[in-house]
């Protein structure tokens, strides 16, 4: 079962949470909280699983930013939900290497919340034009505001 | 000889787009070519972006439900599916069975409009101006078909949370089966016009193949993914609205070329005709409507991601809450936004006339990648 | 000194009244023909074409050319002005001078030399370097792409039209174009020749650049190709120019194969331009229903294909007539 080798496997990672989701209200079977340090780690062993990456984005949690990953699988029903914490001023690492789609998922992020991806081979902004100064997801910019 | 001459080699730079007429939208490639080969080609996207995250945080639930006809607008109902589910879920709403059955006529007749369009644009980019007519034609009776009950010809608001605003009569079902008759008929001629041609299927055999681990490694879905062999389709992966109570194949490639892609496409307008059938035939009667579903939409804290398979690949939505009347963040997972992101590493070292059937073959919308 | 002028006087007004003749034809040609594509096209793909300009739109051509005669002739900017300027002109020339030697009928013909189909071959040739120029001087990346396609595709498939047009001459025993038709008095060479016939079509769609040889103009890859600078009056000229090309090929086709204007009842030329619309019908028929060939394929089928072919042919029919 899809479910508990990720569930052994990810626990072998030391993170902070690798539990059961539920379901039919969330549509996960697997939630999993981990450090950005460890995210390098958790995608490897995705991989390793078999799993794609669904979706990546940020939630902007006003204090901190909330990184979630959504990993999948083609043969077995299984969805994981990565959720990564990470400070207002923090970088994060990439998992590029590892997942050649989280390329343009990590510009997007880059570019809508002003996240900095370390050791990303292309990180330049994605929607918006290049030379924009500002990031529109984030909770305090509001409407009208940004360069023209 | 040429060192000897004094003359260096260099790669040329040219842009294609972002007016081109067979970049489904407004999407610019950067090529960086070698004579007719191409050494790099560098997707730049943006140029139709809305910002329609940010516009989910500014709208209520059900202020945003016309914005999803426009992120795809050629399949909308399925993308108004997944938000009406997402937003579902959260609430903890059952759509009845009747109403369930609706959403799936007509987001498979959705579909089939959309395999239709990419059918006739995708041979108009390699050179055949005559099946877009034919497939235009066809696709004519859906529009009218889909127009009688959701008064849209193609950005569709049709589903509400809990159901659909507006039941089908029996002129509807007759219409549903009177074109699945006549589709039916047609497929002899696309047959004989295109599959069969030989010219098409020396542009489309064995080009543009795409391997099992790049469908992994990218996130592939859909028929890109399907062409390659891989069976993943979300209707029968991780069943959703009535979809399990019908019967019906998804089909796959062997090969992963442009070719197979274009087979599973096919294949899959039959399949929808299929279960618009046997949707029709089985029609129960009932509500169209959940019971009890509130006036202001003001769902639970908590999250959610809900996953339908759009005529594209996987389209999700992850939806955030706080509790509040407006959304915390909508992230809008689209199929075309993986899809491209291989794009790069497909165009090394072709042709300029395969990279164009190759795009074509990935079958894009760029407004859904650019939201 | 009159011989001289007797010899102008006769040959000499034959040229001017050929010329104004000539014009008109490629003119009347030209407007018809787009007409006809369009409702072709139109009724191949279910649907009407014009309807709206005259009865059953019979007028739109004529419509369209008072357009694009009013129009203004845009220069871009960083053209290069005398080769931007004379492309037009020279793909133009050499199709009106082609015509010198086509037999409409048994006298019309302007001046039917030894070298006739020589001539043909030889100004179809020029049209190449026309593109070259219109493409290079545009200074438009996509417009030296259609040129350079179109110059590597006309090589290519001219030596197997050259190779299929042998097989008629040495049965034939003249370059001569009303020769070529009074030897198929008894039978017409597609009797014979079928194989010749089949390469000669394929050659000619792709001598002017017609689907599903239409590289230098694809539209979906390169916008328009070698005239996609190019507005108004000038592309109309391209567009005059590719008509009146089809008129010549097909005319050939008629003179070797199909007896030229041979036929019963009907007066030659007649026969002649029936002969001549119907195979430009089909070179129509294959622009609505194949899709564009890739170049790298193109290349290959003229090289590895056809020019074996084409002379097999020619090895066929020579050894067939030493055994006569």
């Amino acid at each position: 079962m899809l479910k508990d080798n990720l569930q052994k496997a990810l626990a072998s990672l030391g993170l902070e949470k690798v539990a059961e989701g539920d379901y039919a209200k969330t549509g996960y079977h697997l939630e999993v909280t981990a450090e950005p340090t460890q995210m390098v780690d958790v995608a490897q062993a995705m991989l390793d699983a078999g799993c794609f990456l669904e979706s990546f984005t940020a939630v902007d949690m006003v204090e901190a930013f909330d990184l979630v990953y959504h990993f999948a699988s083609f043969d077995e029903l299984c969805r994981t939900a990565v959720h990564v914490p990470l400070g207002k001023k923090k970088g994060m690492y990439t998992i590029s290497q590892i997942y050649p789609g989280a390329d343009w998922y990590e510009r997007e992020v880059f570019d809508l919340f002003g996240i900095h991806f370390f050791n990303h081979p292309n990180l330049k902004r994605l929607l918006l034009p290049e030379d924009a100064d500002f990031h529109p997801l984030l909770k305090d910019f509001g409407a009208g505001q940004g360069n023209d | 000889m040429i060192e000897l001459l004094g003359l260096e080699e260099k790669t040329y730079t040219l842009n294609l787009g972002p007016q081109h007429p067979s970049t489904h939208g407004v999407l610019r490639v950067l090529l960086e070519m070698d004579g007719e080969f191409i050494t790099q080609a560098e997707p730049v996207i943006g140029y139709g972006h809305r910002g329609h995250e940010h516009m989910a945080e500014n709208r209520n639930y059900a202020q945003f439900l016309p914005n999803l006809g426009r992120v795809d607008y050629l399949h909308a109902l399925a993308y108004n599916q997944c938000y009406c589910m997402a937003v579902e879920k959260l609430l903890g709403l059952t759509v009845p069975e009747r109403g369930e059955y609706i959403r799936v006529i007509t987001n498979e007749l959705n579909r089939i409009s959309s395999h239709l369009l990419w059918f006739g644009a995708y041979l108009l980019d390699l050179g055949a101006f005559t099946p877009i007519m034919y497939c235009f034609d066809d696709r004519e009776h859906i529009l009218d078909l889909l127009d009688r009950i959701t008064g849209s010809r193609l950005t569709y608001c049709f589903y509400r949370f809990g159901g659909v605003p507006m039941d089908i009569d029996d002129d509807f079902v007759a219409g549903c089966r009177a074109f699945a008759k006549r589709l039916r008929s047609r497929w002899s001629d696309y047959d004989n016009l295109v599959t069969k041609n030989v010219i098409f299927i020396n542009r489309a055999r064995d080009v543009g193949l795409i391997t099992r681990d790049q469908c992994v490694k990218y996130g592939i879905t859909g028929p890109t993914l399907r062409g390659s062999g891989i069976s993943y389709d979300l209707r029968k992966s991780e069943p959703y609205s009535a979809y399990p109570e019908f019967n019906f194949e998804i089909p796959i490639g062997t090969r992963g070329d442009i070719f197979d892609r274009y087979l599973v496409r096919l294949a899959e307008m039959e399949q929808s005709l299929r279960i618009i059938e046997q949707a029709c035939d089985k029609l129960p009667n009932g509500p169209i409507m959940a019971e009890k579903v509130p006036k202001r939409i003001k769902p639970a804290v908590g999250e959610v991601y809900q996953g339908v398979e759009t005529a594209r690949g996987e389209f999700g939505m992850y939806v955030v809450s706080q509790g509040d009347v407006k959304p915390y963040r909508i992230k809008l997972r689209t199929p075309s936004f993986a899809n491209l992101s291989l794009f790069p590493e497909l165009a090394v070292d072709t042709l300029v006339a395969d990279l164009v059937a190759i795009l074509g073959s990935i079958d894009v919308v760029i407004p859904e990648i650019d939201r | 000194m009159e011989q001289v002028a007797q010899l102008m006087g006769s040959a000499g007004a034959r040229m001017i009244v050929g010329l104004i003749g000539v014009i008109t034809l490629v003119s009347v040609n030209a407007l018809f023909l787009i007409l006809v594509e369009r409702k072709v096209s139109g009724h191949m793909q279910r649907r009407p074409g014009p309807m709206e300009v005259g009865p059953h739109g019979v007028l739109q051509s004529l419509a369209d050319a008072l357009k694009l005669m009013g129009k203004e002739l845009i220069t871009p900017e960083e053209v290069d002005k005398p080769i931007y300027w004379l492309a037009p002109i020279v793909v133009f020339l050499p199709v009106l001078l082609s015509f010198l030697v086509i037999p409409f009928s048994q006298t019309m013909i302007i001046r039917d030399m030894n070298v006739g189909i020589v001539l043909i071959l030889a100004f179809s040739t020029l049209a190449v370097l026309a593109i070259l120029m219109a493409g290079w001087s545009s200074n438009n990346k996509y417009s030296v792409f259609g040129a350079i396609r179109s110059v590597a595709q006309n090589v290519a498939y001219e030596i197997p039209l050259l190779i299929t047009i042998m097989s008629i001459i040495i049965m034939v025993g003249s370059f001569k174009l009303s020769d070529i038709v009074a030897a198929q008095s008894r039978y017409w060479f597609i009797l014979v020749q079928p194989l010749a016939f089949i390469l000669f079509i394929i050659c000619a769609t792709a001598e002017t650049n017609r689907a599903p040889f239409d590289l230098p103009e694809a539209e979906s890859e390169l916008v328009a190709g070698f005239h996609t600078e190019y507005s108004g009056m000038r592309f109309a000229l391209f567009f005059l120019a590719e008509y009146t090309n089809m008129f010549i090929v097909s005319a050939v086709a008629t003179v070797l194969f199909l007896g030229g204007w041979q036929g019963p009842f009907l007066p030659g030329v007649v026969w002649f331009l029936i002969k001549v619309y119907a195979i430009i019908f089909l070179l129509m028929w294959f622009r609505w229903t194949f899709p564009r060939v890739r170049f790298d394929q193109l290349v290959t089928f003229a090289w590895k294909i056809l020019i074996p072919l084409a002379f097999v042919n020619l090895l066929i029919t020579a050894f067939v007539l030493k055994l006569r």
